[in-house]
């Protein structure tokens, strides 16, 4: 057994039971499961469901490992209580269903999906320590951990970073294929920590973005190909406090981002006694909770396979619509975009003068600087899914996304701190708390989709339908019709509506079917 | 203190002492209201007894043995399940019984044997309608007569199902198909015929005895389950039974269990959500009848007057569940 080593337990029961299905069973195996642990037999050596396993380690990581008493990541099946306080009337909120710590729920997430975590906040509240408990999870002893974790600094070059050519082959080799590298040993590793990375030099900050964006490194010719990988980045700063700015592409890279909150001097006496006991948490992770390659693995093929019920993915669209819209950008329809502005080098303020008609401050669109890109709706169905595998259950549910959707997006949809909505009384307090800004602002989407009725009344989900059923055997007469159909549409929305983001990109996908179902008449013609 | 130890245990605490006080240190860390004087009395009062019998048949492993028995205490101990001042006197009192008993079978696994009978004990203890002592006295008994641990631990699974674990009935009846029939039977405590019979008995009947002498027929009260919660029981007002498959749902107020039994005894679970949620007329099968204080099941008639006026009625195979306004425990009737 080894030492029953108290700081090893791990949550025995489900830690988020869900009622059976099925009429109730009884195991006699059980009648041996209870307080004391013993040595697995075979039953048990088969282990928990990964997603049991995944809660059993988070509740181990909250419970024993890390100090963060913050429940930030709320989940409710009734209502719950709700508190008003202070001058300013801050809400407090007392969730009725199990919630969770975004600092240690994300970056299990992300270790989960293999993706990419960056954590921000001020020194010494856990960034590192808690980097380094995901390597030990995957498997590797802490010394390894330690020792492949790479501490940004200004002088770091590309060589410290990936590797260096050897210097007998330096010296003798006549070609360049023949130059050994001596590749260094955390890129072969399935979590990969970078700490401080915004002190990082910008040209090795380069050498960094194709190891994290195409999972390969090169020196000299030679390529080193990494295997998937769980990358945790920690910054004291995220908004550019670092010594060199971040490249944006390497900033676009991450997935998530966590902020360290700050300790609750009321857990003073937690603190003390790991001090007075010497022990390092990541030193005595369970063997329960560490994962083997093949089960993360399993991990990401079970979270994929997670589905997204359509009226959620649905909200996602309609949400996601809000932002890439600029009226004023471009003269052709397909050019009205944020993005067309900013690779114009338009100056915003005077861009968003010219915009008039619309009401500012209910447009959601006008409350951001850019757009949504595909990897970021991307990273936030993988998230979605990723909490609700977590949270076990079967389907994606519209309060996962709503849920990990801030810290996707933390650094990915810029808010014009100078639109309306951010000088609104009440609305001042966004201006810092992105995560709640975030969260508001998908609120206030699902309300207004809500609002139109969309779920019942959506006539572009009907035409789309309607097309994704096929060409073939649609006749002459039909093909007419439809077209007929998309004409009048647009014809009853461009009377005295106002354009937003989400009639924007519905129109696009009018004039998307109407070409196709063009192409499509002209092909019946000539048959 | 140390004096009065067997020689064995007071060897190795001597010699293990740094690593022992911080393993203690360490557990206090995480268990603040682990009380130093109560783990000394555990080793003292349990563990040693347990590590002198072990050192009397097989010396060689009394250290491990008392290294295993320091590391389960302290969880036992920081849990308030061991100590002067247990919550649950069983789980201790299984360690003072049955382990010394079956020192041999301690000695060779340790973790596993103390581990199982310490989680069986609580989990007895633990589950209303369950007979702990009965375990206890059982396996004290029988225990000795294993060969390995396997065997030990089937024959707790077969003594646990007899000891009023009724849930248990599918398992228990497989795992005692895994013991000696002699060891099976006395496990059981069938009297006369072969194991087979016995056991194609039980399969059949859950309301078989294999105990009783003689199998009685007809319609008979077999069990009186439940009571109200002011005398120690779990209902706050007259229950309401329906039948859910071979088992029973029992409503009460806002509470909901599950009820499993048979002639071994009646246990109740905590009703799911959806268990509870569970609704509709129970099928009664045809010949029966309830009615007034008479039950009538093809002909054969039983009064139960003690319980006035039966309110509900629902079967689940071959059990009847009886509920009334004048009683808070379900009437179980065989029905033959």
């Amino acid at each position: 057994m080894g030492l029953l080593d108290a700081l090893q337990r791990v949550s025995q029961s489900p830690t988020n039971p869900h009622a059976p299905a099925a009429p109730r069973t009884f195991d006699v195996a059980e009648l041996y499961r209870g307080p004391l642990a013993a040595p697995a037999d075979g039953a048990q050596a088969a282990g928990p469901p990964l997603d049991e396993k995944l809660r059993q380690a988070y509740f181990w990581i909250v419970n024993t490992a890390i100090i963060s008493p913050h429940y930030d990541v709320e989940f409710n099946d009734g209502p719950p209580q709700s508190f008003t306080l202070g001058d300013s009337k801050s809400r407090l909120t007392l969730p009725s269903a199990q919630s969770y710590s975004s600092f240690v729920l994300l970056p299990l997430l992300t270790f989960a999906t293999r993706r990419k975590c960056l954590f921000v906040g001020g020194p010494g509240r856990g960034k590192t320590a808690s980097a380094l408990l995901m390597g030990v999870l995957a498997g590797y002893p802490v010394r390894e951990v330690r020792r492949a974790m790479q501490h940004g600094h200004p002088q770091m070059t590309v060589a410290d970073l990936l590797g260096n050519p050897l210097p007998a082959d330096l010296v003798a080799a006549q070609r360049i294929e023949d130059i050994r590298i001596a590749w260094r040993s955390w890129l072969g590793m399935r979590v990969k920590i970078i700490d401080e990375y915004n002190r990082i030099p910008t040209r090795t900050q380069s050498a960094l973005l194709t190891v994290m964006g195409d999972n390969y490194a090169e020196i000299l010719d030679h390529v080193y190909e990494c295997p998937e990988a769980a990358w945790y980045l920690t910054a004291n700063d995220e908004t550019g406090g670092g010594t060199y700015p971040v490249i944006e592409a390497l900033r676009d890279r991450i997935d998530v981002i966590v902020q360290a909150l700050s300790f609750n001097p009321r857990f003073m006496a937690d603190l003390l006694a790991r001090i007075e006991a010497n022990v390092r948490p990541e030193e005595v992770v369970p063997r329960q909770i560490v994962f083997t390659e093949a089960e993360v693995d399993r991990l990401q093929d079970e979270i994929r396979a997670v589905p997204v019920p359509g009226d959620v993915g649905r909200r996602l669209e309609f949400f996601a619509s809000q932002f890439e819209f600029c009226e004023v950008a471009a003269e052709q329809w397909e050019y009205k975009t944020k993005d067309t502005a900013r690779l114009a080098g338009a100056d915003w303020n005077a861009l968003t003068a010219l915009e008039s008609g619309r009401d500012r401050l209910k447009d959601l669109g006008c409350q951001s600087r850019n757009g949504l890109s595909v990897r970021v709706l991307q990273t936030l169905f993988i998230y979605a899914k990723a909490l609700a595998f977590f949270r076990g259950n079967r389907v994606v549910e519209l309060e996962d996304l709503r849920q990990v959707l801030p810290f996707v997006l933390h650094d990915k949809l810029l808010p014009d701190l100078d639109a309306p909505f951010f000088t609104t009384p009440g609305n001042e307090v966004f201006r810092t708390d992105r995560v709640g800004w975030l969260r508001r602002v998908f609120d206030l989407s699902c309300a207004d989709y809500e609002r139109l009725d969309l779920d019942r009344d959506d006539p572009v989900s009907t035409l789309a339908a309607e097309f994704r059923r096929g060409l073939g055997g649609v006749t002459e007469a039909e093909t007419r019709a439809r077209l007929v159909a998309i004409e009048r549409l647009v014809t009853e929305w461009s009377r005295g509506r106002k354009l937003y983001g989400h009639l924007y990109d519905d129109l696009l996908v009018l004039k998307y079917l109407h070409q196709r179902y063009t192409n499509y008449l002209r092909w019946l013609k000539t048959q | 203190m140390e004096t009065a130890l067997s020689p064995a245990f007071a060897a190795f605490l001597r010699n293990a002492r740094p690593e022992l006080n911080a393993r203690f240190a360490e557990a206090r860390r995480m268990r603040p209201d682990l009380d130093g004087d109560a783990f000394a009395a555990f080793l003292r009062d349990t563990a040693d007894p347990l590590v002198a019998a072990v050192a009397a048949v097989s010396p060689e492993r009394a250290a491990d043995v008392a290294r295993a028995a320091f590391e389960l205490g302290l969880e036992l101990v920081g849990q308030g399940l061991a100590g002067p001042a247990a919550r649950e006197p069983a789980v201790e009192a299984g360690w003072r019984q049955v382990a010394p008993a079956v020192a041999s079978l301690v000695a060779a696994e340790p973790e596993r044997v103390l581990a199982a009978i310490g989680n069986a004990l609580h989990r007895l203890a633990s589950t209303p309608g369950a007979r702990p002592a009965e375990w206890l006295a059982a396996m004290e008994q029988l225990g000795p007569r294993c060969a390995d641990a396997n065997a030990f631990l089937a024959l707790g699974q077969v003594a646990a199902w007899r000891a009023g674990m009724a849930h248990y009935r599918a398992g228990a009846l497989a795992a005692a198909d895994a013991l000696p029939p002699a060891l099976a039977m006395a496990a059981l405590r069938a009297a006369g015929d072969g194991w087979g019979e016995v056991r194609g008995w039980l399969a059949a009947d859950p309301w078989y005895d294999p105990s009783a002498l003689a199998r009685p027929g007809g319609p008979r009260v077999v069990a009186r389950a439940g009571a109200f919660r002011g005398f120690g029981g779990l209902f706050v007002e007259p229950p309401v039974a329906t039948a859910a498959g071979d088992h029973f749902i029992v409503r009460s107020g806002d509470d909901g269990w599950l009820l499993t039994a048979d002639a071994f005894g009646a246990t109740f679970h905590r009703a799911t959500d959806a268990e509870r949620a569970r609704r509709g007329p129970s099928i009664i099968p045809p010949g029966v009848t309830a009615r007034g204080t008479t039950v009538e099941v093809n002909g054969a008639r039983l009064d139960v007057p003690e319980i006035g006026e039966i309110a509900g009625v629902a079967a689940a195979g071959r059990t009847l569940a009886l509920t009334s306004a004048w009683t808070h425990a379900v009437i179980l009737v065989a029905l033959g």
